[in-house]
């Protein structure tokens, strides 16, 4: 046993280390819990979240052409879009026949959030966003239409 | 009469009573004032183990990167509150097979040892203590060591498994540490020449140093036994979580248990205390104190003296929670071994330096001495301090450590990398013993 040992085992200088250790981890900074219903946690980027149907801010229509593409492209079958073909004037020009959105339906109780549907969408209008809270009551309350895709889902306020 | 026995009522009690009832002031000073500092030394201390309950729990939060309760009340200041609640409006359930007439009566028992107590404490000056009695410390060690008796009866009388294992863990744990808690004290006892805990805090006044500069070790000795007597880790075995549920409260829910956690939280408090006032000074604050005159303001003189004292608690309960979340639990045997092997011999050992050194100094080389008819018995003077400061840190803490390290020259090691290596020595050593047989059988 050399002096070394044998004074740390008399000054019991594990055990101060240990208390240093402890110590030093109380400093406010090193707290990583948030305070989640009264403070947001800050979530990654490219978190995939809750669905949403972009709205064109310009014109306040929705950017949606109703390609059908996403629902092809989804793996689970989640999404049903509804058109119908319309006379359309926009921009000063001759009234054209055009597909245009009538109903938007995602099923996100089906949805793997395999961001498939975003890519496929030619006109950036579907997109996962970082929304996380999608608990529901009810089943039902779990298919989203199309006014739920475009406003976004009410955010509960937690008072308390 | 009542100043003989620390019972005399501050001069402002005695005329707010009479201004409202005429008394005799023998009354008031018997009867009316005692309640009165019962019923509010109760109020607070209950107050405060609640509150101690919430600091450990942000302490243990802390130290694990956590935040603790933050949801009753601004930074969860109300949770004792609503855990009160809670504990008092849950059923009260006795076990089937349990013993009726010992169950309810263990906890009530750990209660009574821990607030029995508190009337002896010194929390502070004159009229801030309850009573001073002449043999406090003993008084102390007797009805804290009897919280022991409570826990033992919850264990048998639970009729279980795992309580019963709890209760003879205390039991054994309280036989190899309550020797070596009533030896370190000797060692401070040597310099006040007095029991009565206001005696000791007052032989330090006198002195103007703390007991701890005398006597490191028997500080340690004394601190590592009140963590044992607590039950705090590492030494809580008889409720070691992880391994026997909750040891002897496993079947005690709701109030009772409660009075349980109450019990134990005043024991970190009785001894914080007693530790606080035989090592660290009790009220004194060093310079401080003596220039407050003590007779012009009684009052100030008071209120500091308590303040003082509760900072000193303070930051010993600090620690011990703070080693209750750095130290993983001892096992029975290791216990054995550190109450046996090391902490009563250093204990005696302490005595025993303590003796010569005092002997030397006072005698030997004729060193001033307080007289012995004072409360204060210890160096009187300058040179006498620094000699005994000297004497007692610089020769006989490392000669008790020398004792200690003969006496345990053959104890195994719990350095845990020196484990493994002797297992690893000792594998290969029968591993070749294995070979040479093999080789023998051959031939």
């Amino acid at each position: 046993m050399n002096l070394r040992k044998v004074l740390s085992r008399y000054f019991l200088i594990d055990l101060l280390k240990g208390l240093r250790v402890t110590f030093k981890q109380q400093a406010p900074g090193e707290i990583i819990t948030e305070q989640y219903p009264r403070v947001r946690p800050i979530v990654g980027e490219r978190f995939r979240g809750a669905p949403r149907l972009n709205i064109d801010p310009d014109t306040g229509e929705s950017l949606c052409i109703a390609c059908n593409l996403c629902a092809i492209v989804c793996p689970e079958n989640c999404i049903e879009v509804g058109w119908e073909n319309r006379e359309v004037t926009a921009g000063g020009r001759a009234a054209q026949k055009r597909k245009v959105l009538t109903t938007f339906i995602f099923d996100t109780s089906r949805c793997l959030f395999c961001n498939l549907c975003a890519e496929a969408c030619p006109t950036y209008c579907l997109e996962l966003t970082q929304d996380f809270e999608l608990a529901s009551y009810t089943r039902k309350d779990f298919i989203w239409d199309r006014e739920m895709l475009e406003q976004g889902r009410k955010i509960t306020k937690y008072t308390r | 009469m009542s100043e003989v026995l620390g019972l005399a009522s501050p001069e402002w009690f005695a005329q707010l009573v009479t201004r409202l009832v005429a008394l005799d002031r023998a009354w008031i000073d018997y009867a009316i004032w005692p309640i009165v500092q019962i019923a509010l030394t109760l109020f607070i201390v209950a107050t405060l183990v609640a509150y101690l309950v919430y600091l450990e729990r942000k302490i243990s939060a802390f130290i694990q990167a956590r935040l603790g309760p933050m949801r009753v009340g601004p930074w969860g200041l109300l949770q004792p509150l609503a855990d009160l609640v809670k504990l008092i409006s849950k059923e009260d359930i006795i076990p089937d097979k349990a013993d009726r007439a010992i169950f309810p009566l263990a906890p009530m028992i750990s209660v009574m040892a821990g607030f029995t107590c508190l009337a002896v404490l010194p929390f502070g000056p004159t009229w801030l203590h309850i009573a001073d009695v002449n043999i406090g410390l003993l008084f102390v060690f007797a009805f804290s060591s009897l919280g022991v008796l409570g826990i033992i009866m919850a264990g048998w009388s639970s009729n279980s498994k795992y309580p019963l294992l709890g209760g003879l863990r205390s039991s054994a744990q309280m036989v190899s540490y309550e020797v070596a808690m009533g030896l370190s004290i000797v060692g401070a006892l040597v310099f006040t020449g007095t029991l009565s805990l206001v005696g000791i805090i007052n032989g330090q006044i006198r002195s103007g140093v703390w007991n701890i500069v005398y006597q490191p070790l028997g500080f340690f000795i004394f601190l590592v036994c009140g963590l044992a007597e607590t039950n705090r880790t590492p030494f809580d075995l008889p409720e070691g979580e992880s391994e026997i549920v909750g040891g002897f409260h496993t079947e005690y829910s709701g109030f009772r248990w409660s009075l349980f956690f109450l019990s134990e939280y005043t024991g970190i408090l009785i001894v914080s205390s007693v530790a606080t006032t035989l090592y660290l000074g009790g009220w004194q604050i060093p310079y401080v104190t003596r220039m407050i005159d003590a007779d012009a303001y009684p009052l100030i003189y008071a209120l500091a003296g308590l303040a003082s004292f509760t900072a000193k608690v303070a930051i010993l309960i600090y620690g011990f929670m703070w080693f209750r979340w750095t130290f993983p639990r001892y096992r029975y045997d290791q216990l054995m071994d550190l109450g046996w092997k090391w902490l009563t011999p250093a204990a005696l050992a302490n005595i025993v330096l303590t003796g010569i050194v005092y002997t030397l100094l006072k005698s030997g080389f004729k060193l001033p001495f307080a007289g012995p008819d004072e409360s204060y018995i210890g160096p009187s003077s300058a040179s006498s301090r620094v000699a005994m400061i000297i004497a007692m840190c610089a020769i006989a803490t490392p000669v008790a450590l020398a004792i200690l390290a003969f006496i345990n020259r053959g104890t195994a090691d719990w350095d845990i990398a020196d484990q493994r290596q002797r297992q690893i020595a000792a594998r290969a050593d029968r591993r070749a013993r294995i070979e040479a047989d093999r080789a023998q059988v051959s031939e």
